[in-house]
């Protein structure tokens, strides 16, 4: 009964309840096995319009936009994809190497457009973290602001990336 | 007061009863089409039940237009020509459509509802795609990501495709995934092999098809797939060959060379297989095997990062400064490629400035 | 009552607008009102429901339950009659205009359980409207609703970037403009009174 600490019985109805037919679509594609075998969602309980507005709140406390973020993570891609997707370094201080696979993945936002199967891999070579991310992740960033829900295969933490990949 | 009850109770469902019927003749008279007739290409007619997408109501038809969103309006690959009876554009089309294709009459297969005859054109190699009923026959690990199923195909049916065409695999329900998915494989055996076919299949990152058939999928597992799909394959011609594929890529090059195999050929051919260290390297005896087989075949793996404790002796780097030796008449020499976006036009540049001819170098791209 | 069905009218969508005077409708009026396209579309859906539910309803309170002495059952009767109808202009559409359908479609069976709707209905019956009135009274409440609808959904693309409370997200914010802009529409509450 943890949600009942933070939320009011209201506020958890209204989650279920007061969403529009295609908020609660985009919910249903977002799950486990419908576009990717994680799902967008990870272990999440929040619903992907909290998600969204958390993550909004955490840019705005780390001064930057989604679009910023997104335009990041899309030079890194494009640095891959000119070095043929084999292993280069940026800049002295990242890794980064692409992998493509056939076919294409559908946004879960309802709209029309299928995003390439490309992943890239990240590595900042001091910190050794590394981020792994795909073509509908820079889409799903830079048009919707949305992350993925916390332990979803491909969830990038705004925070994060500020401090590692910039 | 007891009559009364029971009076308005009666009442009550008499008005109920009444709707529901307006309803239900309603729905019958509103949502049914009757049959309706389909011209195909000017030649074949077929007379279906209306009320169905153009797609679906083709494939009862066991007449199969690609689609790669399994017919939500999202990719544009059932495009197709509606001559007459598909009704207005619908705002879903739209987006999808460019203005010539607008005008030239093109629409989307999956959006267009047959409600009425209608005349459509599509190309005949569609006629020759089929939905097959197969089990899995062998399994066999190449390397850590990559798997090579045999797929035998069950009730006596047989498979006509050319060497370097794809399959769509439908994955089945398994752990929390509750419904099937399609994704698109590169047949990787001979056409000479009408019954069975082989696909090589690679794990990808939370991809719900490749998990499935990595952790789940075992012999004597019933699997359907519809094809043979695609315009990638070998030209009937006496030039040079370049194969240049890594990865999972190699499959639609396997078939095409297993086939020369099996019909003899004098060509020069050489295959490029392009990967990052030993580890990803697999098929190499059968690859070696083929040379010996061939008059000119040489097969060359080239490691872009090679572990040193491997102590790889080949050659490094990226593959296209191999091309140079060759290459003996670029003007005479055919290019086949699969592999992702970035590679294929990489390579492609680097053959054009080696002097191949554009139109003779043909691909499989990935994305 | 002896007010004209023009002025009616246009009563309905100012003076005793149903959704920011009398406070119904507000379920998807909260929630569709994220969007201004959608908002547009469902209006538009409200206003047709609402006009022709309202004739229907009248219809058969005279002839079905007045004659037979069933008029304690209209509650049932109406929802009834709304939810088939609702289904009916759902085949419809998707039949004749598909193009709309995909629109709009969506809208349709959410306007079932709006309960502006079902209020205007009984409204008429309370305040014995005859047939034309009715009409009148239940377009204009729709035209009313779209109004108000599409007044939230702009202020709230507005509001999109600007510093909210955490704790007025979403349903407070709204409902205290809500309260606002009917506090605005009751500057022309001296027109006409038409309850």
């Amino acid at each position: 009964m943890a949600w009942m600490k933070t939320k009011s019985i209201t506020t958890v109805l209204g989650d279920i309840m007061k969403k529009t037919p295609s908020e609660k679509k985009i919910q249903a594609k977002m799950q486990p096995g419908i576009i990717t075998y994680g799902g967008f969602l990870g272990t999440d309980k929040r619903s992907y319009l909290q998600i969204i507005a958390d993550d909004e709140k955490s840019l705005e406390a780390l001064g930057k936009t989604a679009e910023e973020l997104a335009d990041r993570l899309e030079y890194f891609q494009q640095v891959s994809f000119d070095s043929f997707e084999a292993q280069a370094v940026v800049d002295d201080k990242w890794e980064v190497e692409t992998e493509v696979v056939r076919g294409y993945l559908p946004c879960p936002f309802m709209h029309q457009g299928m995003y390439r199967k490309s992943y890239t891999t990240v590595k900042n070579l001091q910190s050794q973290k590394s981020f792994t991310f795909s073509s509908l992740n820079i889409h799903l960033i830079r048009v919707h602001h949305f992350f993925e829900g916390r332990n979803s295969h491909f969830r990038l933490d705004p925070a994060e990336i500020v401090k590692e990949l910039f | 007061m007891i009559n009364k009850i029971l009076s308005d109770i009666a009442l009550m469902s008499a008005i109920g009863s009444v709707l529901a019927l307006i309803m239900v003749i309603a729905q019958r008279w509103l949502s049914n089409y009757g049959e309706v007739k389909v011209n195909i290409n000017g030649k074949r007619e077929l007379t279906v039940k209306g009320g169905n997408s153009l797609l679906n109501t083709l494939s009862d038809q066991q007449i199969f237009i690609p689609s790669a969103c399994g017919g939500r309006g999202s990719c544009g690959a059932c495009k197709c020509k509606v001559e007459s009876g598909g009704g207005p554009l619908l705002p879903t089309e739209r987006p999808l459509l460019s203005k010539e294709e607008i005008s030239g009459n093109i629409r989307l297969a999956c959006q267009v509802k047959v409600k009425s005859d209608i005349a459509i054109e599509i190309p005949e190699s569609i006629f020759n795609i089929r939905r097959f009923n197969s089990v899995v026959e062998e399994i066999i690990d190449y390397t850590y990501d990559i798997k090579g199923i045999t797929f035998k195909l069950t009730d006596g049916q047989s498979i006509d495709f050319k060497a370097g065409q794809y399959v769509q695999l439908e994955s089945q329900p398994y752990e929390k995934i509750k419904n099937k998915v399609v994704r698109a494989y590169s047949i990787s055996s001979k056409p000479e092999y009408k019954d069975r076919i082989q696909l090589i299949i690679r794990q990808v990152p939370d991809g719900i098809c490749s998990t499935w058939v990595h952790k789940h999928l075992k012999v004597g597992d019933k699997v359907n797939f519809t094809g043979p799909y695609g315009d990638f394959y070998l030209r009937d011609t006496d030039a040079d060959i370049l194969f240049v594929a890594g990865g999972s890529g190699k499959a639609p090059i396997k078939a095409i060379l297993e086939h020369l195999k099996e019909v003899g050929t004098t060509r020069k051919m050489t295959y490029f297989f392009g990967a990052r260290s030993l580890r990803d390297l697999y098929l190499t005896e059968d690859m070696q095997a083929l040379e010996k087989v061939f008059d000119q075949f040489e097969y060359v793996p080239v490691l872009s990062h090679p572990v040193a404790e491997e102590h790889w002796e080949g050659k490094t780097g990226f593959v296209m400064p191999y091309f140079k030796d060759a290459i003996r008449d670029p003007k005479h020499t055919e290019a086949y490629l699969c592999g992702s976006p970035g590679m294929i036009s990489a390579v492609t540049k680097a053959l054009k400035e080696y002097g191949l001819d554009e139109d003779k170098i043909y691909y499989d791209s990935f994305g | 009552m002896d007010i004209s069905a023009f002025v009616l009218f246009w009563a309905a969508i100012f003076t005793s607008n149903i959704l920011l005077t009398n406070f119904l409708g507000m379920c998807s009026y909260l929630s569709v009102s994220r969007e201004i396209e959608s908002s547009f579309g469902l209006g538009v859906a409200v206003i047709f429901v609402l006009t022709v539910t309202s004739a229907l309803n009248w219809l058969v309170y005279h002839y079905i339950l007045l004659p037979f002495d069933i008029v304690y059952l209209q509650y049932i009767v109406f929802i009834i009659v709304i939810a088939a109808f609702v289904q009916f202009l759902e085949l419809l559409i998707e039949r004749y205009a598909p193009a709309l359908y995909y629109t709009l479609g969506i809208f349709l069976p959410l306007i079932t359980v709006n309960c502006a709707i079902f209020g205007v209905s009984l409204f008429m019956i309370i305040r014995n409207y005859n047939f034309l009135q009715s009409i009148a009274f239940g377009a204009g409440s729709g035209i009313g609703w779209l109004l108000a609808i599409l007044l939230l959904a702009g202020i709230r693309r507005k509001l999109k970037e600007k510093m909210v409370p955490q704790g007025l997200r979403g349903a407070g914010i709204s409902l205290i403009i809500t309260g606002i802009m009917a506090m605005g529409f009751i500057g022309f509450s001296g027109i006409v009174q038409i309850q």
